[in-house]
């Protein structure tokens, strides 16, 4: 019997013109909650799809209870005793619980399936996680915390040795990421080994006994929770001091430009304020979920609000619909480049210029050569390294990409840039060029507001941050006065403080 | 910008020769070269005078062809025209009745066709949820289901007065007017779709919805335009039909959704949205109305060409698909 | 909180609501003309809907993996016309043979039909767009050119529809024959789960091993069966087979599906439900001539206003639902 249940050694992953995983190595011993750790785009995602045998490594081997094993596809996995639970769960939702659990192995006798059996096994498997929910209520209906439940009790039913929990506390409240400690816990003490996700560290002091840190698709090392610090973790999966990254530029702040006040959207946020200054970056965090890009949408017309009201400039705007934002000078660049940022099967002077089109026109129809000549001009500017104009934008990496979506916002008069995750699954190298344009654009005078849930980001380039919890906005810092611990101070003040203060 | 790596981006365009010879339309045309020489083949009556004689009466569903491209680049569907089209073609009856001047006549159906066609435009843009494809079966049911009630048990209606519409179906020489109708109205698209910002934002609202909305364009205003235009190209289409009859019965324009969407599919319009161009869906459409003419001069059965037209539109969708997955199942083996 | 859960189940489903809107449709027309609510009469109403109610179990399936076919009443021509033909020239003679044929030419358009959709990967209105005027084409062929197949020609198997088993006619045992088993291998078997898992989320099907190609080649053979099934029966119960019958009659089908709960999207709908649509749409059939004003003529027109209408107010209920789930979110 080998010391691991599993272990991998020398995974390489490549996807098109990406190594998505660069000679990895991983091992997980039994009986053991083990925190994986690192940057958004570090590689943990692709890692985890190879264990689960959703991709298949060009390189390595993984071993199982010392066995080499060599996964198809995701029902190797599954036989094998390897479960894991996205963050976003995988579900069906308009079927019960009972049947979420049981997919693929349904109870059956006489070859009808046993509902009485498969409702009584779910909620027996629903109680020992201490749901309060029933095996025939409907999946849709339930909250993403009651569905991560099923999931886990899924990977029970199914007698998953090993479980994978992929950022299972990023959509829950304080109160449910207790109930996940708890029920994790127990998995652990019934003697199932859990690899364990997460970008905050709260999870991991809480749950995890070891940690594996990757970054930029390498492994870096393993630690023991109780032997390192904060700061050496943070070393670890940035991997450089913060000021070399993020070349902050001091901008005198010039006259307001945005300034909201007392946004509301029933379900999403409640009574957001805050204003932006001319050339000045305004981050905005929280975990995933506060509230943050909802907020943003609201103002730049994606949604409508309930209630608020958004000045620019010190007049007061109203935006019914994105095109209204964007006369007005302020733009969104939305989070996912690919659904809602870019035409991915077009070229990119065609995709710089989707904005503006009317403006290169002449009585309606496309000026081809005026069009070809701003779009070579902006693309330029932000520096993409692209051969020409023409090329789709899918031919492109994220960083690349990102910077397209930069030069749509360059193609338009702008008062106010909106960068909701703009670094988002783009490389470390990139990641500095794009802040570098961020903060040219602060220099030239745009306002940015910037999203982001990563905290080197946000304490790099934000002259304040403002943090907001539960679709509230929770506190506000200098660039001098935010730290990291303050900051999830105030982006984990959950349930308690709001709701009182509500009362 | 500083950090600037000084590179240079390429922005002269490939010559166009080379695209336009390798691409479907270029197949297009070379498929209705050899249509001509298969119905000269087939059909002793087959013959430039014949073919323009025999023309008019399918060339007033290309006009539906021209809009269903619009709806189609949009990655939507309308089989509400057929109904449409009978909904019109049942009202300019009715008004030519009445004695009132033929312009009348023509306002009268494309006034009705355009508030079908915004009914159904209304509806989607309200509840963008909706798939078009329900509601637009829906509101085919309701349209023909009107022109059944306006005409009765009898279910037909003939026109009294034929001299309008003898008038629309005159000819310069032997070139039908409908036939410059259909050339002036496929220019015209062709060029909106094309060249226009329009276009532009047809395209890209048919590649990628959510994009384009959150690049500022107006998604169901677009919508709504498109699907109102086709109800009065349907208004249109309705005019020549009875101008080929003299009347309009219950069946009047049955199936012609499925023609329309036939000639544009078969012309290189993807149904998924974003691709294909007007000239594509002219040249099949073109393909169509020579093989009708051809097939229909030695009395072959309209259910034979029915056939040939739904193999045309299945093969022109599976084909290109199947070829790709073959061209990848190839590579996957390299 | 069961007994809670109980009875918001009944006031929340579909199915429900359907059957008090049936109930209250009998009623009215009942009051008006007592001579519908007798067995006769009742019996009169399936029998002559029998095809939509058949092939309604056909298109919820289809729908349930978010597809759509409007090819089936030209399968249903093509493989009615058959046995048609079949029987007039005496090929076969034997009712169980017809029944059989006519089936058998049925799986294979659906088969024809959802390979093309799910190997080639063309899109389920298209395809079967296509294969609309492609079956009716050959139903035409078939028929050498428009002949018609009449009672006379039919001879013993226009009987089928008029005979009857333990006092109920035959068509009637076909229709809950079918029921019974959709009932059972929808709700009770794994490959009857697996096409709800499909329309569901294909993705995670995908990943739990369902093979979602294959399940919705299945779909559209069953579809294509039932309407094999429902040519033999059209033809028996008309006693005629001709090569343009039901043209148009897929709308009632896919509308008593739309009428019954069935999602355009995909994964939600039962068997019940296309059931209770069907028959909601059969009574107001029937109830239309006892309605002054409105006359056969206004058929249609309210076939199409009722869908319409039914997917609009679903649009609405969710809305309304969505934004309460949002009030209670706790913030």
């Amino acid at each position: 019997m080998s010391e691991y249940v599993l272990e991998l050694k020398g995974i390489t992953k490549i996807f098109p013109g990406v190594k998505a995983l660069n000679n990895v190595q991983f091992q997980l011993k039994p009986g053991e909650v083990h925190a994986l750790m690192g940057e958004n785009g570090a590689g943990k995602s692709t890692f985890i799809k190879v264990i689960t045998g959703v991709h298949k490594a060009e390189e390595g081997e993984m071993f199982l209870n010392g066995q080499k094993v060599d996964f198809k596809g995701p029902r190797d996995a599954q036989a094998a005793g390897i479960a894991a639970v996205y963050q976003h769960p995988t579900s069906y939702p308009d079927l019960t619980v009972a049947e979420n659990i049981f997919m693929g192995h349904e109870i059956i006798r006489h070859g009808m399936i046993q509902w009485k059996t498969m409702n009584k096994e779910a909620n027996a498997l629903l109680a020992n996680l201490n749901a309060d929910f029933d095996a025939t209520a409907e999946m849709g209906t339930l909250s993403v915390a009651q569905q991560q439940m099923v999931e886990i009790a899924k990977a029970l039913s199914t007698n998953a040795k090993i479980i994978i929990l992929d950022e299972p506390t990023a959509a829950l409240t304080k109160r449910e990421s207790e109930e996940l400690y708890r029920i994790v816990d127990k998995l652990r003490e019934d003697g199932v080994s859990v690899i364990f996700i997460s970008h905050r560290f709260e999870d991991m002091y809480r749950l995890a006994s070891r940690v594996t840190v990757f970054r930029d698709s390498q492994y870096i090392g393993t630690y023991d929770v109780d032997g390192i610090t904060n700061a050496d973790l943070i070393k670890a999966m940035v991997g450089r001091e913060i000021s070399d990254l993020f070349p902050k530029p001091e901008v005198k702040l010039g006259k307001e430009m945005l300034r909201v006040e007392n946004l509301s959207r029933v379900g999403y946020f409640k009574n957001v304020s805050f204003n932006v200054h001319a050339g000045e970056i305004v981050g905005l965090t929280g975990l995933v979920g506060a509230g943050r890009t909802e907020v943003v949408e609201s103002i730049c017309g994606i949604t409508n609000l309930d209630e608020g009201k958004v000045y620019l400039e010190g007049q007061e705007v109203k935006i019914k619909q994105p095109s209204d934002a964007m006369e007005k000078g302020i733009i969104l660049l939305p989070e996912d480049r690919q659904k809602a940022g870019l035409i991915m099967s077009w070229g990119l002077g065609r995709n710089v210029t989707l904005p503006t089109i009317s403006k290169y026109a002449k009585h309606g129809f496309n000026d081809n050569k005026k069009e070809r000549e701003l779009s070579k001009q902006l693309l330029e500017e932000v520096d993409t390294k692209a051969v020409d104009i023409f090329q789709p934008a899918s031919s492109l990496s994220g960083g690349n990409q990102q910077k397209v979506v930069v030069a749509k916002a360059l193609s338009q008069e702008m008062k106010v840039v909106i960068m909701d995750e703009p670094t988002k699954g783009v490389d470390v190298g990139a990641k500095a060029e794009i802040y570098a344009i961020m903060g040219e654009l602060a220099q030239k005078g745009y306002a940015i507001v910037l999203i982001s849930s990563e905290m080197p980001e946000i304490l790099g380039m934000s002259d304040r941050v403002i943090i907001m919890c539960n679709g509230r906005k929770t506190g506000e810092l200098g660039r001098q006065e935010a730290t990291q611990e303050r900051i999830l101070e105030f982006a984990m003040e959950k349930g308690h403080s709001g709701k009182e203060a509500d009362r | 910008m500083a950090g600037k790596s000084g590179r240079s981006i390429n922005n002269v365009p490939e010559s166009p020769m080379k695209q336009i010879l390798f691409s479907w339309e270029g197949i297009l045309v070379i498929v209705l070269v050899l249509v001509n020489v298969f119905c000269v083949w087939f059909s002793e009556y087959y013959n430039t005078f014949n073919l323009l004689r025999q023309m008019p009466v399918y060339l007033a569903e290309v006009f539906l062809m021209l809009p269903m491209a619009f709806i189609l680049v949009l990655g939507e569907i309308d089989i509400s025209v057929g109904s449409i089209v009978c909904l019109s073609a049942t009202a300019a009856c009715i008004v030519c009745n009445t004695g009132a001047p033929f312009v009348a006549v023509i306002l009268a159906a494309i006034a009705v066709g355009t508030v079908c066609g915004a009914v159904n435009g209304c509806i989607l843009t309200r509840f963008p949820e909706l798939p078009p494809m329900i509601v637009t079966l829906a509101t085919q049911i309701i349209f023909r289901g009107i022109a059944e009630i306006v005409l009765g048990s009898g279910g037909s209606i003939s026109a009294n007065n034929t001299d309008g519409f003898r008038a629309i179906s005159g000819k310069v020489g032997s070139v039908p007017y409908i036939l410059f109708l259909v050339l002036i109205l496929a220019v015209i698209a062709a060029v909106i779709l094309g060249k226009s910002t329009f276009g532009r934002r047809v395209y890209a609202i048919g590649t990628n919805r959510l994009t384009a909305y959150y690049s500022g364009i107006h998604v169901q205003k677009i919508r709504f335009i498109i699907y109102t235009v086709m109800g009065s190209i349907s208004g249109l289409c309705a005019l020549f039909l009875v101008a080929s009859s003299y009347g309009a019965n219950t069946t009047t324009g049955n199936g012609f959704e499925m023609d329309a969407i036939a000639m544009a599919v078969f012309g290189g319009i993807s149904s998924t949205g974003g691709k294909g161009n007007i000239a594509g869906g002219l040249i099949s459409a073109f393909i169509i109305v020579c093989l009708r003419v051809g097939l229909g001069q030695r009395n072959v059965h309209a259910q034979v060409i029915l056939l040939i037209v739904g193999l045309l539109l299945i093969g022109a969708v599976a084909l290109p698909n199947i070829v790709g997955q073959i061209q990848r199942a190839v590579k996957m083996k390299k | 909180m069961q007994k809670k859960s109980l009875i918001k189940k009944i006031t929340g489903s579909r199915e429900a609501l359907l059957a008090i809107i049936l109930i209250i449709l009998f009623a009215l027309i009942t009051a008006v003309s007592p001579s519908f609510l007798t067995p006769k009469s009742l019996m009169d109403m399936l029998k002559n809907n029998a095809v939509t109610l058949v092939m309604a179990l056909g298109m919820l399936c289809v729908m349930l993996v978010g597809g759509i076919d409007i090819s089936i009443m030209s399968t249903l021509a093509l493989s009615g016309m058959s046995i048609g033909m079949l029987l007039k020239y005496g090929v076969i003679s034997g009712t169980v043979t017809a029944f059989l044929i006519a089936m058998i030419i049925g799986l294979v358009c659906g088969a024809l039909v959802g390979l093309v959709i799910s190997r080639a990967n063309v899109p389920p209105i298209i395809a079967t767009m296509g294969f609309m005027y492609v079956f009716r084409a050959m139903g035409y062929l078939v028929s050498n050119g428009g002949e018609w197949a009449s009672a006379a020609a039919l001879g013993s198997f226009k009987n089928f529809a008029t005979s009857k088993l333990l006092g109920l006619n035959c068509v009637i045992w076909v229709i809950i024959a079918c029921y019974v088993i959709f009932f059972f291998f929808m709700k009770w078997t794994r490959t009857g789960r697996k096409i709800y898992a499909v329309g569901s989320n294909s993705n995670a099907a995908e990943v739990s091993g369902i093979n979602v190609k294959n399940i919705k080649l299945m779909v559209y053979m069953i579809m294509g069966f039932l309407a094999g099934l429902g040519g033999a029966l059209q033809v028996s119960i008309y006693a005629s087979a001709m090569p343009d019958m039901q043209q148009g009659g897929e709308m009632d089908v896919i509308a008593a599906c739309v009428i019954g709960g069935v999602s355009m999207s995909g994964g939600r709908g039962s068997v019940i439900g296309a059931l209770l649509g069907a028959l909601v749409l059969a009574t107001i059939a029937k109830a239309l001539p006892l309605i002054p004003f409105f006359d056969q003529l206004w058929l249609n027109t309210i076939k199409g206003v009722i869908i319409l209408v039914v997917v609009v107010v679903n649009v609405i209920l969710q809305r309304v639902t969505d934004k309460n789930t949002l009030k209670g979110r706790e913030m």
